[in-house]
């Protein structure tokens, strides 16, 4: 756990090495002619020339998008109106979004969205992964029922969701109101404005808990058998070797877990918009369907370009943060 | 400190006999090492007596209690493993401290902090107690996982191959402060390794085991002067004991039923051949510094033996070999007593 931060760079030596030696042997291994035609080449720009297509696929489908969408930024463009004038309005769509009370509502729904997400799985999946980890009889097998969520398409889990959902057919409400009596074409589970946010984190939460167990059963199954053997020697209790070994020795791969999370569940789109599409209202409009809207339905380009990019820097400025912190955690 | 013995223990994985029927007691305050090879049934052997495995049959006797079916943390011992098995996120005070603080011990926190420095000094960590214990070199993190055991007062310490993951130098060093330290403490030990060095310089009786079984039982000098067997022969002696058919050097002592004799360097005299009479001539000789090892070929045989540095034989000398009292064998392999 300690060597995996300072693996960087080392990386990246190792890469340029293996490119010359390929070259080189590329070189080598070139029919008479072709090797005269490219000699005057050398061996760092043969390398060039065999990653270029990689990287001009890159710049063209990530980094330049990218650039285009801060230049669009400091603009008043509209997609659906490609021949008007567009006019450089400076930062103003930045102080417009960050004054804005709606978007500051959906900022919200997507906190309390991911906040409730990432709990909810953490605490599940670590616990399943803590049981399945005892190896008990058929744990294999189990462990294949509960990754069954996490390998549908979300577009497939949202459908069958609203129909597990309906109050009047749906599976969910009826189990739910045979345990607490509660008619089930009272359970709104998508069109109250109290339980339409919870059913999407609880869709999440099914679908995404087997790949945070994944990940905590990879952390437990690091620990080695002869710490626990020690501590039992050692005369530490069940509950003093999970709590002075386990957790903490398994802690770098849960918060490994919350960031993968905490990042995909930040710009959940997908299942939000399947299940509910941002209603009832505005109770479940997370910042990546408030993105949509005005990108797509109130055709705000510029607008709209600012507003992800305000999403990106604070995710990557959070997970930056957190990746720090993970750093330390896995250091100690 | 207690006594400690195992009776008519065995234990089996799967088809694998690791332990057979094995007798063994241990008397308080005394230092027992078990020799043998890797799958010889060293580990499971204290993984046993630690409650870490439980035998299929026979019983297991610490301090006069039957702990057969006891849990680990019940049978008052200590162990130290191969492995570096600290607590990595705990500092090497932490470690140290982490026995002395189950709930079934009622310690202070002074009493505890004075038990730490003084376990620590004992084996010369003091002046790392505040370092994190993956920020240790290997001899360190190893002589942690030592303190840790010794800074309770167990019934037995149980120890497997605790130097063998250390370079020669340190395994040196530790070899003698373990030796010091269980004098100190009186202490009742059970050590396990495949180095015949570290069982005979800190035994005070080793066992050899081979494939699960107790071949015998003895001091180092009884070990290697009488060893009970071929095996047991093979195992002591550094170069490796040399194993001749007996009618290959002519020997007039050798009992009646003698197929091999066992001849260590001790056992032999080597001289140049002078009026034409030899037994065989010099491979090659090794020189090690301090001694040099010599390879002859005598018949259809290799030998090994040690020669001073300052011997002037060279490589095609023809030599005479005469035998001074060697180890004879039966055709069992058992030793005839001479």
């Amino acid at each position: 756990m300690q060597d995996l931060p300072s693996g960087k760079s080392v990386v990246t030596d190792t890469t340029t090495s293996i490119l010359d030696r390929a070259a080189e042997a590329a070189v080598r291994a070139t029919p008479g002619t072709l090797a005269r035609r490219i000699r005057g080449l050398s061996d760092r720009m043969v390398a060039w020339i065999f990653i270029a297509p990689t990287i001009v696929l890159l710049l063209a489908i990530n980094i330049f998008p990218l650039i285009w969408a801060i230049q669009l930024s400091f603009t008043n463009y509209r997609a659906n109106r490609p021949n008007e004038p567009i006019k450089n309005i400076g930062l103003s769509n930045y102080s417009r979004i960050l004054t804005d009370t709606d978007t500051w509502i959906a900022m919200q729904a997507t906190a309390h969205f991911v906040f409730w997400t990432i709990l909810l799985q953490t605490l599940i999946g670590f616990t399943l992964a803590y049981l399945i980890d005892r190896k008990f009889r058929g744990h294999a097998f189990w462990t294949t029922i509960i990754l069954v969520p996490m390998m549908l398409s979300p577009a497939v889990v949202g459908n069958f969701w609203r129909f597990l959902y309906e109050p009047q057919i749906g599976l969910f409400t009826y189990i739910i109101s045979f345990f607490t009596g509660i008619p089930p074409t009272d359970i709104l589970m998508l069109s109250s404005v109290k339980l339409a946010p919870w059913a999407i984190i609880i869709v999440d939460t099914w679908m995404w808990t087997p790949y945070v167990m994944l990940i905590c059963l990879a952390g437990l199954r690091s620990i080695p058998d002869y710490i626990y053997e020690a501590a039992e020697v050692d005369r530490a209790s069940n509950w003093r070797q999970f709590w002075s070994i386990t957790l903490p020795m398994a802690l770098p791969f849960i918060m490994l877990a919350v960031l993968f999370r905490g990042i995909e569940n930040f710009k959940m789109f997908d299942m939000v918009n399947l299940l509910t599409g941002g209603g009832p209202g505005s109770t479940t409009e997370v910042a990546s369907i408030t993105l949509k809207r005005e990108a797509f339905e109130k055709w705000r380009t510029g607008f709209s370009s600012a507003f992800a990019i305000i999403l990106f820097v604070a995710v990557f400025g959070l997970a930056n943060i957190y990746v720090k912190v993970l750093n330390r955690v896995k250091s100690r | 400190m207690a006594d400690v013995s195992l009776r008519n223990v065995s234990k089996a994985f799967g088809d694998t006999e690791a332990i057979k029927d094995l007798t063994l007691s241990i008397s308080d305050g005394e230092f027992v090492v078990l020799l043998g090879p890797t799958g010889a049934g060293k580990t499971t052997l204290l993984r046993l007596v630690a409650g870490l495995e439980r035998p299929d049959s026979g019983s297991i006797v610490i301090d006069g209690r039957d702990v057969t079916k006891l849990e680990p943390a019940w049978r008052d011992v200590a162990f130290v493993f191969q492995q570096y098995s600290l607590y990595p996120h705990l500092t090497v005070a932490e470690n140290l401290a982490f026995p002395l603080r189950s709930p079934a011990r009622k310690l202070t926190e002074d009493e505890i902090r004075m038990r730490v420095a003084e376990v620590a000094k004992l084996v010369r960590i003091d002046h790392k107690l505040g370092n994190k214990s993956t920020r240790l070199s290997g001899g360190e993190m190893q002589r942690v996982a030592i303190g840790r055991a010794l800074v309770r007062k167990p019934a037995i310490y149980l120890m497997d191959e605790p130097l063998s993951s250390l370079d020669a130098k340190l395994r040196g060093d530790l070899r003698l402060e373990l030796k010091r330290i269980q004098a100190e403490l009186g202490a009742t030990m059970l050590y396990v390794t495949h180095d015949q060095i570290e069982a005979m310089t800190m035994a005070d009786r080793i066992g050899i085991l081979a494939e699960g079984r107790l071949v015998q039982m003895g001091t180092p000098r009884e070990i290697y002067t009488e060893p009970a067997n071929l095996h047991v022969a093979a195992r002591l002696g550094q170069p490796a004991i040399n194993l001749l058919p007996a009618d290959l050097i002519a020997d007039a002592a050798a009992p009646t039923g003698t197929k091999t004799i066992g001849a260590r360097t001790e056992h032999l005299t080597i001289r140049r051949a002078e009026n034409g009479h030899a037994h065989g001539t010099v491979d090659w000789v090794e020189h090690l510094g301090d001694q040099n090892h010599l390879h002859l070929t005598v018949g259809n045989r290799k030998l090994v033996t040690l020669t001073d540095p300052d011997s002037l034989f060279k490589k095609g000398d023809r030599v005479t070999i005469q035998l001074r009292a060697p180890l004879y064998f039966d055709g069992a392999g058992n030793r005839i007593a001479g």
